[in-house]
């Protein structure tokens, strides 16, 4: 049963459709490994703020769910690339309720306070892959 | 047009799908407005309990939705958030903390009636105290009811 819930899936991420389909899958793929209801929650709302600024800020790039439900402990992880502008000053951007756009300011910020890891990998001009990762407890 | 808004006297109860996309958020909002105007309701209750997911552009909207509300005379009650939709708005920073929060339906007639009546309105919360009291109060029966 466990070896089905390891994924690999890759969704495009162009419309704001994109972003309701990514952080949907999310919250099923996590439903399925066994998260309850508040970290599959967590985990969509996480997804859904990844997506939302690659929209917003780079136009498109793609979100990648992975999961590995036999790793000691399972994990889900969500992988969110772009080739867009990059971001400057990555420990501003980090900062609650600064923003650049029409959110609320906490999509970076938020994201790394509903998981547990959080990395982001920057380069202005070149593009940004932010990952996330929530651990089955 | 979106649908989901029903007239009861001088109250307007809008029920929330579950996932709304960023063009749907704004078309309710317009038909919010349009139907207060049209009935000259007073209180708007947003339905939230179908809501699973609500992120920070949903959370931009519920606030903008409340100020705007607000100018045309009415206010806005949020009822029926679920326990993980609250916790996680508070993890992600987003307290929302001028509008006001009801744990349900019957909370929200109750004080549309209170205030037809002038009477108190204690049993409004904010969802940061809703949070703080998660453990001790919710019941998930109480939003599926």
């Amino acid at each position: 049963m466990s070896s089905e819930l390891s994924v690999d899936e890759i969704t495009a991420i162009e419309t704001v459709n994109d972003v309701s389909a990514a952080r949907r899958r999310g919250m099923t793929i996590a439903l399925e490994m066994g998260f309850d209801r508040a970290d599959a929650t967590r985990i969509a709302v996480a997804i859904s703020e990844l997506a939302r600024n690659i929209v917003v800020y780079a136009n498109q790039g793609m979100i990648r769910i992975t999961s590995d439900h036999n790793a000691e402990p399972p994990y889900i992880q969500v992988i969110a690339s772009d080739n867009g502008p990059g971001i400057d000053d990555v420990d501003l951007a980090m900062t609650d309720h600064w923003t650049s756009s029409r959110g609320l300011g906490l999509g970076l910020s938020g994201s790394r306070r509903l998981m547990d890891d959080f990395n982001i990998e920057t380069e202005v001009g070149r593009g940004t892959t932010i990952t996330v990762t929530k651990w089955l407890k | 047009m979106f649908t989901g808004i029903q007239k009861l006297e001088k109250m307007l109860l809008v029920s929330v799908p579950s996932d709304l996309l960023d063009d749907d958020v704004i078309r309710m909002r317009r038909d919010i407005l349009r139907a207060i105007r049209e009935y000259d309701s007073d209180i708007v209750v947003l339905d939230f309990h179908l809501v699973d997911i609500c992120d920070s552009f949903f959370g931009r909207f519920i606030y903008s939705t409340s100020k705007t509300v607000e100018l045309m005379g009415a206010r806005i009650i949020i009822a029926g958030l679920q326990d993980a939709v609250i916790e996680t708005m508070v993890e992600l920073g987003m307290t929302l903390p001028e509008v006001d929060v009801v744990i349900d339906l019957d909370e929200a007639m109750r004080l549309t009636r209170k205030r037809a009546n002038g009477t108190s309105t204690d049993v409004i919360t904010k969802i940061d105290e809703m949070a703080n009291a998660l453990s001790l109060e919710f019941d998930d029966n109480v939003f599926r009811a």
